[in-house]
This record gives structure tokens, C-alpha cells and sequence, in this order.
């Protein structure tokens, strides 16, 4: 989890995330940080997101509750 | 779906770029984004300078140049050219075909045969399948492919997701029948339920361009597009080729039988440096055996990218030696596709600009 966070606030160039915190909150938050969050979840997690996915994905924690559901062991 | 050819080879290939080039940062300022973000885009995209056509020029107008250059450095004579396929998704009209329209301007022979394919990024490896095929014939000794697109014109300046990628070119390669044994193996796969990924919805007869269809839409993202431009699904693009590709090659290798490690360079369709890496790692190929750098050159010029790809870095090696080669493209259709095979000895390999 905490490696999942270090990962996600590289990606949005911040200090770091909460579970607590809105995705679309962060100003770097576009289409370039949406593609980058798959190629990351693809390479660590092998999970792959559709950008469609993200839909009633609303915060970093309801993220990782998808990469959750979806990781292959 | 497999293919696998005997003695058939790839002799020259030559690639045309428009020689005006534009540069990402100057064009930044089109764009709805804050300069930061676009200058991120820039970095891990591998953005920076491309090449256009000026306005009014056409494929035909680049595949013209190309091969009157091959004609008057004796490349090339005209007579020996059986067929003449060109794989373009910008033809100069819907009718005639555009490969008769280039047959007339230069004056080729008429017991021939010419034919466009309507084809994206993968219509290197497409080209040369159907170039294979129509070597079988004993009636065929010489095809040569042009991939073209000139699709820049088709494309919004204010679509960030889509006009810093895009370049126009033109390659033009000749085949002929291998001497020696060989094999070329060649795999592919196609999606058309996914066809609204890469689309150009107006122009064509499904919705005729008119003044509603020419006007730009803010679609939500920042970015303005109108019907009348070519529009990509960014992010579901990247999720399909980093799903479908890798797989696609395993199983063209194991077709072959022929191990990853004794491929010596894997030769990509050039969306971005991004996209290219990504497979790499996924795959556990060496960036050094899949060149990323055509974009940041020259831009993503759809099928004549791959070829562009080859001149740009292997010139040199492929006149003079060969090596193991694996093709692949992927793109509008979807379409994936690749391609093994024995690369080398090309009697001319290089890149030229477009006055």
C-alpha cells in the first residue's frame, strides 16, 4: 500500500497521497497522468485499466481497491 | 492468423519526409493546457520536432519524388515494376485510386497492377503480406509498397491528444523473390469492433463533411476537435497494444521457432517513445534493440513510420550486412500485425526530404 502510494504521488509530482485524497483534485491530474497510472498499475500490479474504468473511480483509495480486485497472483 | 513465405525478400527501401519541420515547444501555445504539463507530455512522450506537408501537398505528390529519385539514381527502372500497392488513409480522392494516379504521373507500364489499401499503422506489415501473396504469381518478379499518409491535415491544432504525435511521410519498398531459401513468417489480428478508437468520423459517405461537421467541439479534455478530424482514444490505444501485441509476438516466434534472444532487432510502428518502452520492458527486450527515436525526429507518419525507423537506424548495417528482424504494427481497426524475417543486403536504404 504505501509503495502504491509513493508510486501514485511520483506520477502526480506531489510530496505524497492519502487514501482520503480526490484524484481529480491534483492539478496533474489529465490525460497524460491517467496513461501513466495504467502503465504503472500494467507493470507493478498486472492490472490493466481501460480509461473508461475510471469512471466511479473517485479517489486514490478507490483505486487501490480496484487493483485489488483485479491483481493476478 | 499465420502466414509463412519462401524466398521472398526485401531489396531497397527508401523514405520520404516533407522537409518543413515544426517544432512542439513553439506549438505549445495552441494548446488549452498549463506550459508545465505540456512540457511533461514532452519529455515522456519523446515530443519534440516533426515533419508536414505544406498545404495542398498529397501522398501522391511524395510518392512521385520518391520514385523518380529511384528511377534517376538507377535504382529502379520503370519497366520492372508487376505491381504497385500503396497503403494510404489519405488518398488524393475517394476516386480513382491513388496507386493509378501515380502509375499515370510516371509513366509505368500498363500490364500491371495497382491498388490501394486502406490501411493505418500496421499497414507496413499488412503491405508486405500482400506483397508476398502477389509474388507467388509467376507473373509478379517485383512489387513495390508505399506506405503514405498525409494525415496532418485532418488533424486539429488545438487536440493535444493527437496533432504533437502527428507527421506525414512516405516509404516506398521493393520486393522481389529471394535467390536463396528463406522464410518469412507473419502473424496478425484484427478488432473492428473497436473501430471508433481511431476514427475520422466525417468526409466519407457515413456523414459528409459540411459547416456543422468543420466546427471544433470542446469534448471535455481541453482539447478542440471538429468531425471533420481524425480523433484517437489515447488511452485505450495504449491499453491495447500493451494487451495484445507481446502476446502476438510470442506467438509469432513460436511459430517460427525462433528464441527472442536470436532476434536482433524488433522494429515497431512509432506512436511515441512512451508507448515503445512499455512494451519493451513488457516484453524484456533491450531498448537498444527497439528503436524509439522517430518520433522526436520526425513525427508519427502512420504505416511508413516502421520503414522510417529502419533508414533512420540501420541504414548503414542492412547495406551491408543482415540481421534477424522482427516487424510488427498496430493501430486503426484495430489492427495488429507482425512480421519475421531475415533483413539485409538492400541494395539501397535511405531517407530524403520532400522540398
Amino acid at each position: 500500500m504505501n509503495d502504491f502510494l509513493a508510486k501514485i504521488a511520483a506520477i502526480l509530482e506531489v510530496d505524497g497521497v492519502r487514501e482520503t485524497d480526490e484524484l481529480k483534485a491534483f492539478a496533474q491530474w489529465d490525460s497524460l497522468s491517467v496513461l501513466s497510472v495504467i502503465a504503472m498499475l500494467d507493470a507493478s500490479y498486472g492490472v490493466n485499466l481501460r480509461a473508461t474504468d475510471f469512471g466511479p473511480i473517485k479517489s486514490v483509495g478507490d483505486l487501490w481497491t480496484v487493483v485489488q480486485s483485479r491483481k493476478r497472483v | 492468423m499465420n502466414f509463412t513465405f519462401h524466398r521472398k525478400r526485401i531489396s531497397g527501401i527508401l523514405t520520404i519526409v516533407p522537409a518543413n519541420e515544426r517544432s512542439f515547444v513553439e506549438e505549445m501555445k495552441n494548446y488549452n493546457f498549463p506550459e508545465s504539463r505540456s512540457m511533461k507530455l514532452k519529455e515522456v512522450m519523446g515530443y519534440d520536432k516533426r515533419r508536414l506537408v505544406s498545404p495542398g501537398v498529397c501522398v501522391s505528390d511524395l510518392a512521385v519524388f520518391g520514385l523518380q529519385h529511384l528511377f534517376d539514381n538507377g535504382s529502379l527502372s520503370r519497366d520492372e515494376i508487376d505491381a504497385l500497392l500503396l497503403v494510404t488513409q489519405s488518398p488524393d480522392h475517394f476516386v480513382p485510386p491513388t496507386s493509378n494516379i501515380i502509375q499515370g504521373r510516371l509513366g509505368l507500364k500498363r500490364d500491371m497492377l495497382c491498388m490501394d489499401i486502406n490501411q493505418a499503422c500496421a499497414g507496413f506489415v499488412i503491405g508486405l503480406i500482400q506483397a508476398c501473396l502477389l509474388l507467388e504469381q509467376d507473373s509478379i518478379r517485383k512489387v513495390v509498397l508505399i506506405n503514405g499518409d498525409v494525415l496532418s491535415r485532418k488533424t486539429s491544432p488545438k487536440d493535444r491528444n493527437i496533432y504533437p504525435l502527428m507527421g506525414d511521410a512516405a516509404s516506398i519498398t521493393v520486393l522481389e523473390r529471394d535467390p536463396v531459401e528463406s522464410v518469412v513468417h507473419a502473424n496478425l489480428r484484427m478488432d473492428g469492433a473497436q473501430h471508433e478508437a481511431l476514427i475520422i468520423p466525417a468526409g466519407g459517405f457515413r456523414l459528409p463533411s459540411s459547416p456543422e461537421t468543420a466546427v471544433l467541439e470542446d469534448v471535455g479534455d481541453n482539447n478542440f476537435r471538429a468531425k471533420d478530424h481524425l480523433r484517437m482514444d489515447g488511452t485505450a490505444i495504449f491499453n491495447f497494444v500493451q494487451v495484445e501485441v507481446p502476446p502476438l509476438i510470442e506467438a509469432l516466434l513460436a511459430q517460427a521457432g525462433v528464441s527472442k534472444e536470436s532476434v536482433d532487432y524488433f522494429l515497431f510502428h512509432q506512436p511515441n517513445r512512451f508507448m515503445l518502452q512499455k512494451l519493451a520492458d513488457k516484453m524484456k527486450v533491450p531498448y537498444a534493440k527497439m528503436p524509439s527515436n522517430v518520433v522526436e525526429h520526425f513525427g508519427n507518419g502512420g504505416g511508413a513510420t516502421l520503414p522510417l525507423a529502419i533508414a533512420l537506424n540501420l541504414a548503414r548495417e542492412l547495406e551491408t550486412g543482415h540481421c534477424q528482424v522482427c516487424l510488427a504494427g498496430f493501430g486503426g481497426g484495430l489492427v495488429w500485425a507482425a512480421m519475421l524475417m531475415r533483413l539485409g543486403g538492400l541494395s539501397f536504404c535511405q531517407l530524403i526530404d520532400f522540398p
